[in-house]
């Protein structure tokens, strides 16, 4: 698994999945169902305020774990999360199968 | 249609957000068509729920969650049965509440398996056979009940708990078992913002700050839309077929448990107990005839002529309306506890709007002659409303728990529980709560919410810039971010409930079934209490009786015993004629100290100024002096018509019969019912309707339209419609219903009574039992005041009450042996158990009382009566020091004295205690300077400086130059029309109370003395507030203490 924190530019379907993403000027595809789940912010450490109405951005973040691959390259899993609040991509994460 | 079967409320008190009408109201906009609320361990939303349902037409379901080994299950009731889901789902819960139930056997409701038991999590683990097996074996303990497996995806991390991967094998997990598999969202809010609250409410029930317990995986627990819920099942599945029947298997378990209120909760129907245990037989109405026809015979003996009339129209109407909404058994039913709490001879009175039903007064429910105080019958019950009215009654504050195991043992425990209240985040709660999720120091909240006073936590941000206490507060918002977020998170919290607790005063009545309608759990008298509350009695037709415990009945009920045990005077204090003319001079004085109601700084200076003649003007005075009547500037008008200064306006000749009483200014409900009647010509019930609605503004409209076509159709002018209306309109939010206010001038006057004629048992009576605002040392001033002589402690008179003493001049009051300084409870019992002793060494040796408390005896004097008539004081503390000396004590009671026989001839001659280092020490001791006035021990610097004395101030002009001192008694701060703040100190010299007031600059002068300083000289002009009433208009003030060490060092200096 390697971490990276990069803004990435996201093309979405009709169904709101990904179904693809530029990384460094590389266009990856992707190439199986994505899963999406939600994960936590630990916002009394992060949010500068928190007043009612704020929304749920400050409490969790949309997490989407894409297989995606170039061209005919080998397949690797890749972690995206999408920020309401910025309407941002960033790429967090990605594990690359050593022989694919 | 999706239906949400798992939603807490609110009222899960540290886990639900949002209140149920709410989650209703967003259910009813997202067009569903049934709604379930599911509180954890308990019903505590449900009637609530059931009555938001009704209101928008939305089906309810209701069930609970409960906590099992491994996890949770929710418990939903089937309805449309009569009823039996419904008595389950209450069995259940309390058994729960019990701590001894079980879910085998459960009958007429489902269960749902939650997503956290072992079985789930054994499935979450891909243990898929182990999970199997699991789910079987529970399947076979719940033989018989109808079981489903609950399918949730809060969308976590694939894997994880709640995730979609999960809830996939939960429903296969399902279909290998059998079961119906049921889809939830667990909701615990409304909306994804609140999930925020809810880390706060976690962090609160696992009394943890945040990070330091395991949160809520993410946002998802809300109360999503049907087209969200049928996309998660799609996803959930992965098979649009097998989600279609997760859905359809969801919808028919919520037909099954959509509740009939009224046949399956018995909703709106009024229960009462059975005829027999009232020991009624045949009709209830001509029970309650012959009980009222009896009543007239005891309350009105000999009546005749145009009052019989009167009396007996009154009559007909209250029964009449009775007849016609068939309250005669409930009637009946108060009547029965009243005469019960007779028999047990415990004081009762009745108080608000019940004082104003003849029937009440008959049945001796009541003690106050609605006929006599003109007090309207339709402010109390009326055709117009149907739920079952209140009547609140008054008893005995010592005696209070007692009258609850009676009505327990007296109908039984399955018709009668204790009433819950629900308490909710006010600002101080929440600041500390807030502060404990995000981790802030003790100490930093501790002084944080010291400075919360008067505003709701919901606008706590608004007043920090407001509240000059809150100033730290308010810089700290520019740059500390945590105070931020603990400024946002305490707002959040905001008058959500917090936990149940025993209602002060309520008790449900019920019949047999009461206990199959209304969940119990145990409060912390033992006796059972329902999970409702009181605003939902009327919902669900239960009879709530509010006995109150008032500490002044208490002290008069006390009083009146001493009178018979030591005078024999056997006085019925219900029977004493109500226009006693040295009562009302005794009042007059403004000497109330110690009366109900009207002994406040405030109340006393209004009473010089109202100088009260008749029982009618101790109630105006009661309803006037309230925040409302003052901000209204109510008081000022009255008071002028009453004077004669100003003529009284009434607008038009018809009000003035109605107003005449209070001289044109409208300060009763009666009065506002009356004016209705008589310029609409609409029914006094009808009238009553209209002024309860007159403070919903969405309804005031339409009454205001009514009022102005109608008076104006009467004939009144345009401008005397408009004069009233604006009257009636402005007085909607001060009123106060004069039936409740005479009510309350009962005891009022009683004690006044007591206090003008039997003093000594009444100061008995209040020290016992101490009903007011004011210190014991206070009560002790007036009785010097009154000439009530204190005899002081002492172990072979003493009790654990004050009794009253015969003495060659006549009574005197012994102090309590309570008031000891650190005597334990065993020691009082020990000492009353041995009294009399012969000696100080048989005390040490029968009473055996601690090293401390025989100290402290000897040292207030209450071993003086044991020692020879030469010892001194200071023999009698040296002797007890020998014995206290002595290493190890005999526990032979029997033992004889013989040992002790050397400390009798010990020698004599200590110094006598000075009066000043007695008060001293009294006042150390027992918190009461009983020798003497504490103020005696400063007498020649007081006399020096030529200070007046309390009494001494009536006699004086008014803006007169004074200095008086005192012991501060009462400080008050009343929120006053121009928003500045004013302070009244009300100061005791012996001689009574001399009361002044603080403007703004003289505040600002010693403002280091204002609050904190106990003994206080005072500087000031006098100013006459009435006949009798001075006060003193403050130009400054000084410690006591610190004069008068200053004045001891110039008294040295220049001898």
């Amino acid at each position: 698994m390697t971490r990276v924190d990069e803004a990435v530019e996201v093309s979405i379907g009709v169904t709101g999945e990904p179904i693809g993403f530029t990384w460094q000027g590389v266009h990856y595809s992707v190439n199986a169902k994505p899963l999406r789940w939600f994960a936590r912010r630990e916002w009394w450490v992060e949010a500068a305020r928190v007043q009612r109405g704020i929304g749920a951005g400050v409490i969790e973040i949309e997490m989407w774990r894409v297989c995606a691959c170039v061209g005919n390259g080998p397949t690797g899993i890749f972690e995206l999360i999408y920020a309401a609040e910025t309407a941002c991509w960033k790429l967090v994460r990605y594990y690359l199968a050593a022989a694919a | 249609m999706f239906t949400h079967l798992h939603v807490a409320s609110a009222y899960s008190a540290h886990y639900g957000v949002t209140r149920p009408e709410y989650l209703v109201e967003a259910a009813m906009s997202q067009g569903a068509s049934a709604l379930a609320i599911t509180d954890r361990g308990g019903l505590y939303g449900a009637v609530r729920h059931i009555g938001a349902c009704m209101q928008v037409g939305l089906s309810a379901i209701v069930g609970v969650e409960l906590e099992v080994d491994g996890g949770h299950v929710v418990v939903l009731s089937h309805g449309g049965n009569g009823g039996l889901g419904w008595k389950s789902l209450c069995r259940l819960v309390s058994a729960y509440q019990k701590g001894k139930w079980s879910l085998v056997g459960l009958r007429d409701c489902t269960v749902l398996l939650g997503a956290d038991l072992p079985f789930a999590q054994a499935a979450m683990r891909g243990e898929r056979a182990s999970a199997i097996s699991l789910l079987r074996s529970l399947n076979e303990q719940l033989a018989g009940v109808s079981v489903a497996v609950e399918v949730v995806s809060h969308l976590t991390e694939p894997g994880t708990l709640y995730s979609s991967v999960h809830a996939k094998r939960l429903v296969e997990l399902a279909d290998a078992v059998g079961l119906p598999a049921v889809l939830t969202n667990a909701v615990r809010y409304l909306t994804p913002d609140d999930a925020l609250t809810a880390d706060v409410l976690d962090s609160a029930r696992f009394l943890l700050p945040l990070g330091e317990f395991g949160l809520q995986p993410n946002a998802q627990a809300w109360l999503k839309s049907s087209a969200l819920m049928e996309a998660l099942a799609v996803e959930i599945c992965g098979d649009s077929g097998r989600a279609k029947r997760l859905l359809d298997a969801t919808t028919l378990l919520a037909s099954r448990c959509v509740l009939s209120p009224v046949s399956d909760c018995g909703w709106g129907k009024p229960k009462t107990p059975e005829k027999a245990l009232l020991g009624i037989t045949g009709d209830p109405f001509a029970v309650l005839q012959e009980k009222v026809s009896a009543g007239l015979e005891w309350r009105y003996p000999g009546i005749s002529g145009r009052k019989l009339l009167d009396v007996r129209h009154r009559l007909n109407k209250e029964m009449m309306t009775i007849h016609q909404l068939g309250f005669s058994t409930y009637f009946l039913t108060v009547a029965d506890v009243a005469q019960m709490i007779r028999d047990m001879k415990i004081r009762i009175a009745a108080r608000g709007s019940g004082a104003g039903s003849l029937v009440n007064y008959l049945l001796g429910i009541s003690g106050v002659d609605p006929i006599e105080h003109d007090l309207l019958f339709e402010r109390f019950l009326s055709t117009e409303r149907s739920s079952l009215p209140d009547i609140d009654i008054d008893v005995e504050s010592a005696r209070r728990h007692d009258i609850y195991r009676a009505i327990f043992k007296r109908y039984g425990s399955s018709r009668v529980t204790l009433l819950s209240m629900q308490n909710t985040y006010r600002a101080r709660g929440a600041v500390r709560d807030s502060g404990l999720a995000l981790g802030f120091e003790d100490s930093e909240i501790d002084e944080l919410a010291k400075n919360i006073w008067r505003f709701s936590a919901g606008s706590f941000r608004a007043a920090t810039s407001m509240k000059p206490e809150l100033a730290s507060v308010a810089a700290a918002l520019a740059s500390d971010r945590k105070m931020n977020l603990l400024v946002d998170i305490t707002e959040r919290l905001n008058r959500l409930p917090r936990h149940i607790s025993m209602h002060p005063c309520g008790v449900i009545l019920g019949d047999a079934s009461l206990l199959d309608l209304t969940p119990v759990e145990p409060s912390g008298l033992g006796l059972p209490m329902s999970q409702f509350d009181k605003d939902d009695m009327d919902p669900m037709g239960f009879l709530k009786l509010d006995v109150l415990g008032v500490r002044m009945q208490s002290a008069m009920a006390y009083a009146v015993r001493e009178l018979d045990r030591v005078s024999g005077v056997s006085l019925d204090l219900d029977a004493v004629p109500l226009d006693d003319p040295a009562t009302f001079r005794d009042i007059r004085t403004t000497n109330t100290l110690g009366i109900f109601q009207i002994e406040s700084p405030g109340q006393r200076e209004l009473t010089g100024k109202h100088q009260p003649t008749a029982f009618n003007d101790l109630t105006i005075q009661i309803s006037l002096f309230r925040p409302g009547p003052m901000k209204g500037n109510m008081i000022a008008p009255y008071l002028d018509g009453r004077h004669g200064f100003a003529k009284p306006k009434y607008l038009h000749p018809d009000l003035e019969p109605i107003l005449r009483e209070t001289f044109g200014v409208v300060i009763f409900h009666e009065h506002v019912l009356r004016i209705f009647n008589k310029l609409t010509g609409c029914t006094l019930a009808r009238a009553d309707e209209m002024r309860r609605s007159l403070e919903d503004p969405r309804q005031k409209s339409v009454i205001e339209e009514f009022f102005r076509t109608k008076a104006l159709a009467n004939g009144y002018s345009a401008s005397v419609v408009s004069a009233v209306w604006a009257t009636l309109e402005g007085f909607s939010s001060f009123g106060f219903c004069k039936a409740h206010g005479a009510a309350f001038a009962m005891p009022t006057y009683q004690s006044a009574w007591l206090k003008t004629h039997y003093p000594v048992e009444f100061m008995a009576g209040l020290f016992t039992h101490d009903p007011g605002m004011y210190p014991r040392r206070l009560l002790l001033a007036e009785a010097r005041r009154l000439g009530v002589a204190i005899l002081p402690l002492d172990v072979n008179k003493s009790l654990d009450e004050y009794r009253v003493e015969k003495t060659p001049s006549g009574k005197a009051v012994r102090l309590a042996l309570t008031e000891l300084a650190g005597i334990t409870s065993a020691e009082i019992s020990r000492i009353i158990a041995g009294a009399p002793y012969s000696s100080i060494g048989d005390f040490y040796l029968r009473a055996q009382p601690s090293r401390k408390t025989f100290e402290h005896l000897a040292l207030v004097g209450a071993l003086d009566g044991l020692a020879s008539i030469t010892s001194t004081r200071g023999d009698i503390v040296a002797e007890v020091k020998q014995f206290n000396g002595i290493k190890k004590r005999s526990r032979e009671t029997s033992q004889p004295m013989l040992d002790f026989a050397e400390f009798g001839a010990m020698p004599k001659g200590n110094a006598e205690m000075p009066k000043a280092e007695r008060i001293q020490t009294e006042l150390r001791l027992l918190k009461l300077d009983v020798s003497g006035h504490v103020l005696e021990l400063y007498q020649p610097m007081l006399d020096a400086m030529g200070v007046v004395t309390a009494s001494e101030l009536v006699g004086l002009r008014s803006k007169t130059e004074v200095l008086v001192a005192g012991v501060r008694v009462a400080t008050q701060t009343p929120p006053m029309r121009s928003g500045k703040r004013v302070v009244f100190i009300s100061l005791d010299d012996g001689t009574g109370c001399s009361d002044a007031t603080f403007f703004e600059e003289a505040q600002a002068r010693c403002s280091s003395v204002l609050f904190n300083t106990r003994l206080v000289l005072i500087a000031g002009k006098t100013r006459r507030t009435g006949v009798r009433g001075v006060s003193i208009e403050a130009s400054n003030a000084w410690d006591l203490k610190e004069l008068w060490a200053q004045w001891q060092k110039e008294q040295r200096q220049s001898a």
